[in-house]
């Protein structure tokens, strides 16, 4: 894609050190959360705080897993939560977009805007009820009740519906159609491989979304085994002594996966950069 | 989905029955807790094990505040309940008044017994509108001033000025300040959130009044306002909240002289807060005679909770047994309710962060000076409130009356399904 | 690549079949669709009507279930007629404008300039700019609050040695810049502070977005129009921007509905209380304050609705802004 140019303008140069400087912005905060995960309690709270690497990390951990003995199921739990999630989340929501993108039907419409009518309201008051209606479903302290609930995102529909109707033109499932294709294959055969970027882009999003979620895990579970991860590490935090170098290594950990996602999912943008029929 | 929910009810009420069966083997008794309460659970199992080998202790923790909004959507759909609730006391006026909480005052528990065995001013916090008795206190945070003993030194100040009066104490801030650059104070609230509580008889309440008539425009708010305006025009007060990183700091480098709060803060500066600065401070009473108490802990049983008999006695370990509560006050300076471990030798140790001053003794005649102030569950709306206009009486020279007439329009329209 | 959603293909591309039965085309729809509906029937709709229910009670929940009285309207009078709500909806239009905004206009550029300039960089700086987006909230905090400190913050060293630089005796830069050092908690800062750290954790987010979706934009259409003698520039505004549209709005209206619902960032930053004047204290942070602090989830339902109006309203006009433009 880089269109090579000889000569790089000024304007360019300028544009670079913005980029460059921005960056500087973006991490640093990362990469205080590594530097804190290695230093003691009175080290991080001093202003200003340390800036390099301390010698604290195996204790910061050692008082991690003393204080969360369960902090690698904790990790393991909300691993599987977040890939349940995402895989459900990836089918369902490109199958809708699909539908609402490729389709006509009839409540079409009014059927999309009750979808996205979902997501406006402030999830704060659903607590309670959702509280209620696990617990008639007998699904307290259990994973699925945060993954069967999450399966499908409004916000994944949308995404879908957006980027199917912009990325691949009607013609090719006509085609197929008539090609003999079944509906199902034609999402599955046709549509499914021409639109990994969006689909990397989803999957990361309702990964960390996933990963990241408080509230949920916090009225459903109830068993310190099953805790995720924000829930083990806010679960450290109280009035007064905060293990801040210990909940700063839980964190540095469990931000780990989400890079390593991060620079999959980022392959798979550059795969849906180059192949080639998305250029219809 | 009707019929959904109805194969589900069955399913689990089958499930149910299976660990009814499992359960007689060993009881689970869940906890549900805080930090760094529950640290005093946790050392609290194996001792109990011991005790009581069928019974098994599952301690769930979390964040403070996550803790009580767990506790009250537990409270509110009857799910998910532990068998014993630690509940704080800022949040005991409300689930006392709740009803989803055990009278431990009535038959089997007959806690009114124990009445006399703690602090006087826990239990009436723990007593419902209707005279139930909702939970029973574990620690106490009584109120003390600690102050920099080597930087009041320096600028000629002695303890006796600063806790002869209010007037007193802000005028050795002007000297302390002029002497040593500190500021007296982190925060002015600190004066105003001390001296409303101060003279207050018990029954009475901070905010309001028997009626639930709010009183926050009555001459004890004038007065608090009015000091904690002095010192802020003084300028012996930092501007510092408490436990931010500005904090923390503020201690490391002596820029705060002294800091009225719970007991256990000399702990905090010990361990983490400011460790450098150890032997050069001392603890004495809040000035101008007050008594005051910060944070404080209670164990409750759910109405709804699976297995009461083992949660009551499990609480009853927890507050009642002197070797239990004096463990936790000497690991993790949890002051004890219990006035039987109050009375423990421990009390008597010279405290070596506080320059080998016996200050445990000190803050032991403070718990028994504590007035037994009257909770309501409207209290900590009433204090965002009156936080909020001291805010602006500090910093745009508002009104004090007022901002106490504003203060007192806001929280009676708060409170207005009282 | 005209608009694909105009016309009604698939209906004419159907061969003369027999009416009598429903074509697979007619049905599979609603078969793909109804996963979203299915779960939202189990688990979503309960709650909403819930809510609606409860917005006309007075219930503390810690009274259990038994504990709700009819008021009939008063919740919503008392919100609509309540100083703390309007002011805490101020802030949230705020923060929401002023935080929203940047980050289009940071991302459209920053995705273009990505996408066209950094061949073999591009992922890593998209990815950097991306990375605030996973942080932790936890680090974020402690990160901030250190920052932002008034006496040892890193913030107001760089700030007020700017200002007070110096040359030949005047401070040329001291016009612009604190000579002396900020209390950022004062609540004249509570917002550009929060709008701030909004921006910096979802601009990657945004431009993650605009990436995506350039990467459909197909190559053959710069070529033309860089034999055409197209500038840089020009290809931006008449190529990129328009074929862009179709993610700006998603990204416009994800943008609207998040920062409406603004919880999390000012909550952390004011350590839950909405900061000094409740300069920081966003409507959903109202909400969640009324609930679970006031104990008054009947008002706090009231709440939610009010400012689900409130945000259905703007997506709605968000709509007809992004439609009326074709």
């Amino acid at each position: 894609m880089a269109i090579v140019t000889k000569r790089v303008s000024p304007t360019r140069w300028f544009a670079y050190f913005i980029v460059a400087a921005g960056s500087i912005i973006m991490l640093a905060p990362f990469w205080f959360m590594f530097v804190f995960a290695t230093h003691t309690n009175t080290e991080i709270l001093s202003v200003p705080p340390p800036v390099w690497f301390g010698d604290a990390f195996v204790g910061n951990l050692n008082l991690l897993l003393d204080k969360l003995p369960f902090f690698w199921k904790n990790l393991g739990w909300s691993f599987y939560i977040a890939i349940a999630v995402t895989v459900l989340n990836l089918f369902f929501c490109s199958l809708a977009g699909y539908a609402f993108a490729m389709y006509h039907f009839k409540y079409k419409e009014r059927l999309f805007a009750v979808i996205m009518a979902t997501v406006m309201l402030p999830s704060f008051v659903g607590m309670i009820p959702t509280a209620l209606v696990m617990s008639w479903l007998g699904w307290m302290n259990q994973p699925k009740a945060l993954i069967i609930p999450s399966a499908c995102g409004a916000f994944g529909i949308f995404m879908m519906r957006q980027y199917i109707s912009s990325a691949i033109p009607r013609e090719l499932t006509e085609a197929a159609r008539i090609d003999g294709c079944s509906e199902f294959g034609i999402y599955w055969r046709v549509v499914l491989p021409l639109i990994t970027p969006a689909l990397g882009t989803l999957g990361l999003v309702t990964f960390i979304g996933s990963w990241n979620n408080f509230a949920g895990p916090l009225i459903v579970i109830r068993d310190m085994e099953m805790f995720t991860v924000p829930l083990a590490l806010r679960a450290l935090q109280g009035t007064g002594q905060v293990p801040w170098g210990a909940i700063s290594a839980g964190s540095a950990i469990a931000v780990l996966p989400l890079l390593v996602i991060f620079v999959i999912s980022s392959r798979r943008l550059i795969a849906g950069l180059t192949s080639g029929a998305i250029k219809g | 989905m009707g019929v959904m929910i109805k194969r589900r009810v069955i399913a689990a009420a089958v499930v149910a029955g299976l660990c009814g069966s499992v359960a007689n083997a060993a009881t689970t008794v869940t906890v549900a807790a805080f930090p760094a309460l529950d640290a005093a659970v946790k050392a609290a199992i194996p001792r109990y094990k011991k005790l009581h080998p069928d019974v098994e202790i599952k301690l769930v923790s979390l964040a403070y505040a996550d803790h009580h909004v767990a506790m009250t959507t537990s409270l509110a759909t009857g799910a998910n309940l532990p068998d014993v609730m630690a509940v704080e006391v800022g949040f005991i006026g409300k689930f006392a008044e709740s009803g989803g909480l055990e009278d431990l005052g009535k038959p089997p528990y007959n806690a009114w017994q124990y009445k006399d065995k703690f602090a006087r001013f826990t239990v009436p916090q723990a007593t419902g509108p209707n005279g139930s008795l909702a939970a029973i206190p574990v620690d106490i945070g009584p109120g003390t001033l600690l102050y920099r003993k080597d930087l009041m030194d320096k600028a000629g100040v002695t303890e006796a000025d600063l806790t002869k009066s209010w007037e007193s104490y802000i005028e050795s801030g002007k000297k302390l300040k002029a002497a040593t650059g500190a500021y007296l104070i982190a925060s002015a609230a600190d004066i105003k959130d001390i001296y409303i509580r101060s003279g207050l008889k018990d029954g009475e309440g901070v905010y309001f009044d028997k009626a639930g008539k709010s009183v926050v425009d009555s001459p004890r708010f004038v007065k608090a306002f009015e000091l904690a305006k002095a010192a802020h025009t003084a300028g012996v007060d930092g501007k510092i909240s408490a436990w931010s990183n500005e904090w923390a700091e503020g201690f490391k480098r002596g820029q705060i002289a002294t800091q009225m709060m719970g007991a256990w803060l000399a702990g905090h500066l010990q361990n983490w807060l400011a460790p450098n600065t150890k032997g050069a401070w001392r603890a004495a009473q809040l000035p101008a005679g007050a008594f005051a108490s910060w944070g404080g802990s209670f164990y409750a049983i759910p109405t709804k909770a699976a297995h009461k008999p083992e949660a009551w006695e499990f609480i009853k370990f927890l507050t009642l047994n002197k070797e239990m509560q004096i463990e936790a006050f000497r690991k993790l300076d949890a002051f004890p309710a219990l006035i039987e471990a109050q009375n423990d030798p421990f009390i008597d140790q010279p405290i070596e962060f506080l320059g080998g001053q016996k200050a445990r003794q000190l803050w032991k005649v403070a718990a028994e000076k504590i007035p037994a102030i009257d909770v309501d569950k409207y209290d900590s709306i009433a204090q965002e409130i009156v936080n909020a206009e001291l805010e602006k009486v500090l910093e745009q020279n508002k009104d004090i009356p007022k901002a106490l007439a504003d203060a007192k329009a806001l929280i009676e329209r708060r409170a207005r399904r009282r | 690549m005209e608009a694909p959603m105009s016309t009604s293909r698939s209906g004419a591309a159907a061969p003369a079949k027999s009416r009598r039965r429903l074509q697979p085309w007619e049905w599979a729809p609603y078969v793909f669709i109804s996963p979203f509906f299915i779960l939202f029937l189990c688990f979503g709709l309960f709650p909403l009507l819930f809510s609606v229910w409860l917005s006309f009670h007075s219930w503390d929940a810690a009274t259990g279930l038994g504990g709700m009285v009819w008021v009939g309207i008063e919740n919503y009078e008392f919100v609509l007629g309540d100083e703390w709500f309007h002011k805490s909806l101020f802030n949230t239009f705020w923060l929401a404008v002023a935080s929203g905004l940047p980050q289009h206009l940071v991302a459209i550029p920053l995705a273009f300039f990505a996408h066209t300039y950094l061949a073999k960089y591009r992922n890593t700086v998209v990815g950097i700019y991306f990375l605030p987006f996973i942080t932790s909230s936890v680090a974020i905090a402690l990160v901030f609050n250190s920052l932002f400190s008034r006496d040892f913050g890193i913030v107001n060293l760089a700030l007020t040695s700017i200002g007070n630089f110096e040359v030949a005796g005047i401070h040329p830069l001291a016009w612009l810049f604190p000579t002396s050092n900020i209390d950022w908690g004062q609540p004249q800062y509570t917002k550009p502070m929060i709008a701030f750290v909004v921006f910096w954790r979802y601009v990657g987010w945004n431009t993650v977005l605009y990436l995506s979706a350039l990467q459909t934009i197909p190559n053959d259409l710069y070529e033309a129009a860089t034999i055409d003698g197209a500038s840089r520039r020009q290809q931006f505004w008449y190529i990129t921007l328009p074929l862009l549209k179709p993610m700006m709005f998603l990204a416009v209206t994800m943008t609207i509905i998040g920062n409406l619902q603004l919880f999390e960032e000012p909550f952390i930053i004011t350590g839950g209380t909405g900061g000094l004047d409740q300069a920081g204290k966003t409507a959903a942070m109202h909400m969640y304050n009324t609930a679970f602090v006031d104990s008054d989830f009947g008002t706090a339902s009231a709440v939610a609705w009010v400012l689900f109006m409130l945000i259905a309203l703007l997506t709605v006009v968000n709509n007809k802004v992004f439609s009326q433009k074709d």
